[in-house]
């Protein structure tokens, strides 16, 4: 082994505590890319591995003539095309009134497109009419299983079926009705596969065309197949990627990929600004030696490398071991996630890339932590040789400023003057209190964010308590007349397709009176607004999606014709992106339903359980949903991701901790000398720990307004990755927030008192004050 | 004078040298127009008091400062204004540094601390490490850590480190600055020992004991030459006392 190395080796090893914090930081770091930029590669190719086997579409059409749009699509060069029947009506499930939806297939086959996987039962038995496959999210919410039978309600009546199975959709990974309703409560909508036959007879003919494109997941949107479905008289193409599912599920992946880069980058800075420390100070330490060796005519180039070898060791380690425990989170991120959302098909693969990159961040990291200390060691003056420590530098502009505050006690003054000198040590203190203020703000911003537009969705903008729909019986009165019913409005609720200069976008259009009580129609600027007797309202993701702005004219494009509407308001609602206009509006632009909807709110204190059975109880109420159920069941999962705010929080009081660990420990060896001088004195050890560990707090009080613009700029932009037509999350936090993340980090930094104190007692306080005298 | 027989050039001359630190009123002049000769296996020992003005001439001679003003050549060379990374390549191939403080890298053997130049100035022509060592009376002590080794042991290594790179001059500032009397004798045996096998030898101290060792006195004060005095009949190191 080479005399460099050795030297190398035994240098990491005789200060292995702070080589210890900086690898597992670089550790944390690569450990935490190749754990979530490995999940995020095996959920995509998880889902698209399930895309593949079940035949997902690439596009599905509606309006016109389907078998048209599909004849034209073939035609166009589709690889494969076919028509269904889709239709959302009541069921009644388990006791539970619900809109719910059936999906026309083939008695006997799976269809060429749209297949499903059976997982438990059967598939639709050929001949059958009365058979049913449950998709699985509605079979677990409502405990079906094969024998059990269920009631779907058509123009006609009731009608009740059998459920022969249970089946995973490509199409419901995520179980949701609509864009608009990614996030819904779970009782509140249920897919079932029916024999195209039996769809067709109660409810209509094929209302779909699905077309798959030869290069099925990778197709653009605009192309010879598309643009023939339009031609065919399509009134909507959607895209798979565009799905429900899928589009909620991507956001989630979105999020992954950012933590993927956002968080590793965090660790990775802090360790290499841990590691410039380190080897600064092991630098300053060896300045009269390494000056002999260039007076000896050592090459700057092999000096450089010297160093460097330091810092590639210590990223090299925490770059493997960092990358083998990345890889086994990867599978268990992975499969944790897909057992979770319940995703069919699980991929678990550790790509080189992957792991090659991992290794290589670290060794990064280490290198270029160690690069400047290395330039600093190459460039040394020779005639430094000649000094057996530092020379004393004159003090500076805050060193005279603190001489003059006599006021002060001498060892608060001492700790004061050292934040300037040395100003590598202070600012690597304050940027290890920034980047934890980044990484706890970053985490606590996204969750009080989330739950406040919840809140702001359920509690101030949707007032309603539950959403009835009812076909004939049962009318306003009779739903007043339910103790502890409050007010009943009629709405009308539909399905739209907006479009504005070519571009369309599928939503849901809902319609209030004017006046309406049960919903809240929130600006941008804070303010609300009412409804306008013409012309329509819609949540502000339209404007990106169709670039469109207040006072441009949509097309409402629906089975019943075109609608021109002038766009009236643009609101800022967390949830979704619907389109809102006047009770008559609305029902103008929407086919007629045979269902009649209406909202209704509860007096104060009433069982909701109860008002659910009362309800749903009535003669012609076909479906029924609570709309504060969401929210219960939210918060109900937000046990999970305090979880997630703990383990964060953690990691950024390991972060803070490595880095003021590392600065601290420099300011010991570097003060070896004063600090050996004070306890010959006789100064205890708790007061010389104290001199050091209040520069430490000092400092990271410095670094915490900036801690704080960053943590929120970070919380913004992590936020705005999520931030879509499905949601829109502006950041919101209490105001004790950022205060609270500020003191949790202060302690952290007051903690580096117990290892100052240590560090002080090891002191060899005879061997220093000797080597002084000589 | 040696009575080896030199080959090679290893004389220095300085004409006119002066150094000057800071610049206006804060200007120090360190040496002020210097003139001096030492010729190739010369023993010379520069005395002076603090500040004089020594260090700062074992420095340029050494290559490690460069001279405000002033010819300076060294082995034949002229390193007058030559950039520091050609003067790094002269003091690989021409110099040889001793200091007060030994600055041994105290996580490296005796062995590897001579090892390491060698790694960082890419010469392996000259002698082995262990002849180094030897030749430095450690050969028994090669793998012991510094803080394992007296004072004059860890002075020896540093001599043993500064001959790795096969010097023609040796340049000694206060060697014995940090060694009680008996350790000083020996590291000063040694680089008379050195001298006498026919490299230049430049002791710079202020300890005018050491003096007596010297085929010449070189006496400086205030940035200037007062006196260069030949000593006809230098002393055996193991004579010198203070």
């Amino acid at each position: 082994m080479r005399v460099t190395t050795r030297k190398s080796l035994r240098d990491l090893r005789r200060s292995r505590a702070q080589v210890v914090a900086v690898a597992v930081t670089i550790l944390l770091g690569v450990m935490i890319f190749v754990a979530t930029a490995g999940a995020f590669e095996n959920l995509t190719a998880s889902y698209h591995h399930t895309y593949e086997r079940l035949a997902l579409p690439t596009y599905i059409a509606t309006g016109g003539d389907v078998a048209a749009v599909a004849s034209a699509a073939d035609d166009a060069g589709a690889a494969a095309t076919g028509t269904r029947a889709q239709y959302d009506p009541p069921m009644l499930i388990a006791g539970t009134k619900l809109l719910g939806r059936v999906v026309g297939m083939p008695a006997g086959d799976q269809p060429e497109l749209g297949a499903i996987d059976v997982t438990e039962g059967s598939y639709l038995s050929a001949g059958a009419t009365d058979e049913a496959v449950v998709e699985t999210h509605a079979a677990s919410t409502f405990g079906l299983a094969p024998g059990d039978t269920l009631q779907v309600y058509a123009a006609d009546g009731w009608h009740e079926v059998t459920v022969v199975g249970v089946a995973v959709s490509a199409e419901y990974i995520w179980p949701a009705r609509s864009r608009q309703d990614a996030v819904s409560d779970p009782h509140s909508f249920a897919v079932l596969y029916l024999p195209e036959d039996t769809v067709n007879a109660w409810f209509g003919p094929d209302n779909q065309a699905l077309v798959a494109m030869p290069d099925r997941l990778t197709a653009s949107s605009d192309n010879a197949v598309t643009r023939a479905m339009d031609d065919a008289g399509a009134t909507a193409i959607q895209a798979w990627e565009d799905m429900p599912s899928q589009a909620t599920l991507n956001e989630d992946l979105d999020g992954f990929d950012e933590m993927s880069k956002a968080f590793p980058a965090l660790f990775l800075t802090a360790a290499g600004v841990a590691s410039y420390v380190m080897l600064s100070r092991r630098i300053l330490m060896e300045r009269p030696i390494i000056a002999t060796l260039m007076a000896g005519g050592a090459r700057r180039g092999r000096v450089l490398r010297m160093y460097l070898l330091q810092g590639l060791m210590i990223g090299t380690l925490g770059g493997v071991v960092g990358v083998l425990l990345g890889a086994l989170a990867n599978g268990a991120v992975t499969s944790a996630y897909t057992s979770a959302l319940g995703v069919p098909d699980t991929i678990v693969e550790n790509y080189p890339w992957m792991i090659a990159s991992g290794v290589v961040f670290g060794v990064l990291v280490g290198l270029l932590g160690a690069l400047f200390p290395a330039l600093a060691a190459s460039r040394t003056e020779p005639a430094a040789a000649m000094h057996a420590a530092a020379p004393l530098r004159p003090p500076g502009p805050w060193s005279r400023l603190v001489a003059r505050l006599r006021w002060m006690p001498v060892p608060a003054r001492m700790a004061l003057r050292d934040i300037g000198r040395s100003p590598r040590r202070t600012i690597a203190t304050m940027l290890g209190a920034v980047l934890s203020m980044v990484l706890v703000l970053a985490s606590v911003g996204i969750m009080t964010t989330m739950v406040h537009a919840l809140e702001t969705q359920y509690d101030v903008i949707d007032n309603q308590d539950a959403s009835v729909a009812v076909s004939g019986g049962t009318d306003a009165a009779a739903l007043e007349a339910v103790d502890g019913v409050d007010a009943v409005e009629a709405t009308v609720v539909g399905q739209v397709t907006a479009r504005a200069d070519g571009t369309g976008y599928a939503t849901v259009l809902r319609g209030f009176r004017t006046d309406t009580e049960m919903h809240t129609f929130l600006l941008e600027d804070g303010t609300t607004t009412t409804l306008p007797a013409s012309g329509i309202l819609a949540g502000v993701g339209l404007a990106d999606v169709l670039d469109v702005e207040v006072g441009d004219q949509l097309t409402l494009v629906t089975e019943a014709g075109d609608t021109t509407v002038t766009l009236e308001g643009l609101l800022a609602e967390p949830m979704g992106t619907y389109l809102y206009a006047a009770e008559d509006v609305a029902r103008g632009a929407l086919p007629d339903g045979t269902v009649a909807s209406y909202d209704v709110l509860f007096a104060d204190g009433v069982d909701r359980d109860t008002m659910r059975e009362d309800i749903t109880a009535l003669d012609g109420v076909v479906a029924y949903e609570d709309s504060k159920a969401l929210l219960t069941t939210v918060q109900q999962y937000l046990g999970l991701f305090w979880a997630f705010i703990g383990v964060m929080i953690a990691l950024g009081g390991v972060l803070a901790l490595a880095v003021m660990y590392v600065t601290l420990a420099v300011n010991v060896v570097e003060r070896t000398g004063e600090l050996a001088t004070l306890r010959a004195a006789g100064v205890p050890v708790r007061k010389v720990a104290g001199t050091i560990s209040t520069e430490n707090v000092v400092a990271t009080a410095l670094g915490l307004p900036f801690g704080l613009v960053a943590g929120t700029i970070a919380a913004a932009g992590f936020l705005s990755t999520f931030s879509s037509d499905l949601f829109t999350f502006e950041l919101w936090w209490s105001w004790w927030v950022p205060w609270l993340a500020a003191a949790g980090v202060l302690v952290a930094s007051a903690l580096s008192r117990i290892p100052a104190a240590r560090a002080v007692r090891r002191v060899d306080v005879a061997r220093v004050v000797r080597e002084r005298a000589v | 004078m040696t009575s080896t027989a030199v080959t090679t050039d290893r004389s220095v001359r300085l004409t006119g040298v002066t150094k000057t630190f800071g610049e206006g009123d804060a200007a120090v002049h360190a040496l002020r127009g210097i003139d001096l000769e030492i010729a190739s296996g010369e023993l010379v020992v520069v005395l002076g008091p603090s500040g004089s003005g020594k260090t700062t001439m074992c420095n340029i001679i050494g290559g490690i400062e460069s001279a405000t003003a002033g010819g300076v050549t060294i082995a034949g060379e002229d390193i007058s204004d030559r950039r520091p990374a050609q003067l790094a390549g002269f003091r690989r191939d021409h110099v040889g540094f001793i200091f007060q403080f030994f600055n041994l890298i105290p996580t490296l053997t005796a062995r590897e601390n001579v090892e390491i130049i060698l790694a960082l100035t890419g010469k392996s022509d000259g002698r082995s490490v262990d002849e180094l060592l030897e030749a430095v009376g450690l050969a028994d002590r090669a793998d012991s850590f510094p803080a394992q080794l007296s004072g004059g042991q860890q002075q020896r290594v540093a001599v043993a480190r500064a001959l790795a790179t096969d010097p023609d001059i040796l340049l000694a500032d206060e060697p014995t600055g940090a060694l009680d009397l008996p350790t000083g004798r020996q590291i000063l045996g040694l680089l008379q020992q050195l001298n006498r096998e026919g490299r230049t030898v430049v002791i710079v101290t202020h300890n005018s004991s050491v003096a007596r060792i010297a085929h010449r006195v070189v006496t400086v004060v205030d940035g200037a030459i007062e006196s260069a005095e030949v000593n006809p009949a230098p002393a055996d190191a193991a004579d010198v006392t203070w």
